[in-house]
């Protein structure tokens, strides 16, 4: 008899920890401790890094001249910025050329180090203020090491910690139009400003023209972009609470894991 | 874009905690993820004036360098260009004069010294001197002679090389042009054909209905409203058939436009790389021909042709000839450094003009440069400042987070969601510093 009651404690227990268990944010069970970061700086650092930087400043300079002649007599501002469009294109392109394999081996050894230490996610150093795990050194150990990192088997493990792509949000019409309105008006303060600076005659002059170019922008500010900044944070912060999430960086300080709720954002905000 | 990425950010950073995050040590912080705002925490830093300062002189500086200035027209533009290209033919013009007279000038001296050095060795007098100056007077004549007569064949050269490579260049232009005329032609024909091919296709498809339609319109006995009905649908049958063919059309004439638009581009970028060969190969010629020319006064002559130098009869004795040299080398040497000294003034002249050029174009390099440079130095100093700030707030964070018993904290988050927020905790701290 006493058996049987044990028994049926047991099962009732076990019953409430699934139950707990099923209802609770699968992500809330995750410990805080899977969280990673890296010194992006150090990496930055090593010889390939350094060689490749190196080999994109020298075509840079050699893109600068070329750019300087054929700007030579070129009034049209729309000509000026298809030309300057051009050469952002090619360096952009140079730039995909040269760190593009680089940052697919730093990638892979990221995530191999992260999968060998349990990590959900890995985050830039410069947001961590505390705790965490640093794999920067095993990163580089990976990196320096001979022949190439190998992948992960495992796609990362779901993690507490969520991101959004703020270009992708910030893509949205509502937002784009916002922000070249804003733009627009930033680019027109600025040519007043300029114009005014000129005929400014002595530094009390010039800090009140400073003073009211800054508070037309944030006045404008205020305006337009303050209402749709609310209306995103609390978009993003609703879904990550429905996720289960702890909390939520941009894409640009993640470098490894996390959960992407981008999709679900730019959805909320439409 | 960016812009909203960063305001977005910046401002979701800055927001205050919602009422939901802890604001007080909890027992349930344990274990928990914490966050800060780190641009609050910044404003509260004994140090935060000194970076507004500096934020303050960057944003002045960019107002006084960055954007185009008070903006002139292109009529403006062309105007002063035309001034600016002006004073700088009449600084050319002038060098070129005074080298020209500073040549003439050395070649005199230098002649009255060789014409002195070799009447002194003669040591035929007057008379000695008097036949010496004719012998040089003629050897100059002949020099004189031979000059014009190699110039004029090299000029003749130049122009028939000129002539054949603008020849060349006409012949290759007119062949590319066929060439991509015959491209064109092609595919259009090709179009036509398809089209024609496409209306006879629709014409096959539909002659049975066409045909079953026409045989009922054929009908004499068929009344009105039938007929109306039966030739509104052979309309459009015909309707069909000729949207189905404009469509095709249009098709093709877009098709068509952008091939050509790809011919004509490609035919240019070829044109102009083998127009562009062609004239490096007609340079290099020209050069060598000219080369070729020096070379042969040279050795007719027996002196240097070019380089201000005074012309030196032949059958000299070899150590008359020596001295003579030296001579030559001197005054080579003297013309030389005053002739770089004008050209330096000229350098200077055209480098002044070359930067006011710049400048109606609204690209003052010096001015950019000067900035740019102290707009660094100030980025520097600020980051600097910045980093130094944010590490004496990240130990105060720290002290916090282990009194609450978090474990890890971040800065920079988007939205705050189940992270337990220690930004009020850290800036009561942090405000402890001013004390």
């Amino acid at each position: 008899m006493r058996i049987t009651t044990s028994k049926r404690l047991v099962v009732a227990l076990a019953a409430i920890f699934i139950g707990l268990a099923a209802f609770a944010p699968a992500t809330l069970a995750a410990d805080v401790t899977d969280i990673g970061f890296v010194d992006q700086a150090a990496l930055a650092s090593i010889p390939p890094f350094t060689s490749a930087n190196r080999q994109l400043a020298s075509y840079k300079a050699t893109l600068d001249r070329q750019f300087a002649h054929e700007m030579k007599g070129v009034h049209d501002p729309n000509v000026q910025a298809r030309i300057a469009q051009e050469f952002q294109n090619k360096l952009a392109e140079r730039q995909r050329q040269v760190f593009g394999p680089l940052f697919q081996r730093a990638q892979v050894a990221i995530a191999s180090v992260a999968s060998s230490k349990n990590l959900s996610v890995i985050v830039d150093k410069r947001i961590m203020i505390y705790g965490g795990q640093d794999v920067t050194a095993s990163v580089l150990d990976l990196l320096s090491g001979p022949g190439d990192p190998i992948p992960p088997v495992n796609t990362p493990p779901p993690s507490s910690v969520g991101y959004v792509d703020q270009s992708q949000i910030d893509a949205i019409p509502k937002l784009k139009a916002a922000n070249d309105d804003f733009q627009k008006y930033q680019a027109d303060q600025q040519a007043q400003a300029q114009t005014k600076l000129k005929a400014a005659k002595s530094d009390a002059d010039r800090q009140a023209i400073l003073k009211d170019y800054q508070s037309a922008l944030a006045d404008k500010q205020k305006q337009e972009i303050a209402p749709l900044v609310d209306q995103t944070r609390s978009a993003i912060a609703d879904i990550a609470k429905k996720r289960g999430l702890l909390l939520v960086i941009d894409r640009s300080n993640l470098i490894y894991g996390g959960t992407d709720i981008t999709n679900d954002v730019t959805s909320a905000l439409k | 874009m960016a812009g909203v990425a960063c305001l977005t950010l910046a401002a979701c950073a800055h927001q205050t905690a919602p009422a939901s995050s802890f604001a007080t040590p909890l027992p349930g912080d344990d274990g928990h993820v914490g966050y800060v705002r780190m641009e609050e925490l910044v404003k509260v830093h004994p140090l935060y004036a000194q970076l507004a300062h500096l934020d303050e002189d960057l944003q002045a500086l960019q107002l006084k360098s960055v954007g185009p200035g008070i903006a002139q027209n292109g009529a403006d533009i062309a105007a002063a260009e035309r001034r600016l290209q002006h004073e700088l033919d009449v600084a050319a013009e002038r060098t070129k004069k005074a080298l020209g007279d500073k040549q003439q000038e050395y070649m005199k001296r230098e002649q009255a010294a060789i014409d002195a050095a070799i009447g002194a060795t003669a040591g035929a007098g007057r008379g000695g001197a008097g036949i010496v100056a004719g012998v040089a007077a003629n050897a100059r004549t002949q020099a004189q002679t031979a000059a014009e007569l190699a110039q004029k064949n090299f000029d003749a050269y130049r122009r028939q090389v000129a002539d054949q490579s603008n020849a060349a260049a006409r012949s290759l232009q007119r062949s590319l042009a066929e060439r991509a005329a015959r491209t064109y032609r092609a595919k259009a024909e090709y179009l036509a054909k398809s089209e024609a091919d496409f209306a006879l296709s629709q014409e096959t498809d539909d002659a049975a209905e066409r045909l079953s339609l026409r045989t009922k319109l054929s009908n004499l006995a068929l009344d009105d409203d039938s007929r109306a009905d039966v030739k509104k649908q052979l309309d459009a049958l015909d309707q069909k058939e000729a949207d189905a063919i404009a469509a095709m059309k249009n098709r093709d004439a877009q098709t068509l436009a952008d091939l050509q638009k790809s011919v004509h581009d490609s035919t240019q970028a070829e044109l102009n790389a083998e127009v562009a060969q062609l004239r490096k190969r007609t340079i290099a010629k020209i050069d060598a021909r000219e080369l070729e020319t020096r070379r042969q006064l040279v050795a007719q002559l027996g002196v240097p042709a070019l380089g201000g130098g005074a012309s030196l009869p032949n059958g000299i004795a070899p150590d008359m000839r020596t001295r003579l040299q030296a001579l030559h080398k001197q005054y080579q040497q003297q013309f030389n450094a005053d002739a770089s000294r004008t050209i330096a003034q000229f350098q200077k002249t055209r480098s002044d003009l070359t930067r006011r050029f710049q400048r109606i174009a609204g690209i003052d390099a010096d001015a950019q440069a000067g900035a740019n440079k102290e707009m660094n130095a100030l980025q520097k100093q600020r980051g600097d400042l910045y980093n130094e700030m944010v590490a004496q707030i990240g130990r105060e964070v720290k002290l916090v987070a282990q009194k609450r018993g978090i474990n890890v904290v971040v800065s920079d988050v988007v939205a705050p969601a189940g992270g337990v927020d220690l930004t009020a905790d850290a800036e009561k701290d942090i405000e402890s510093l001013h004390e």
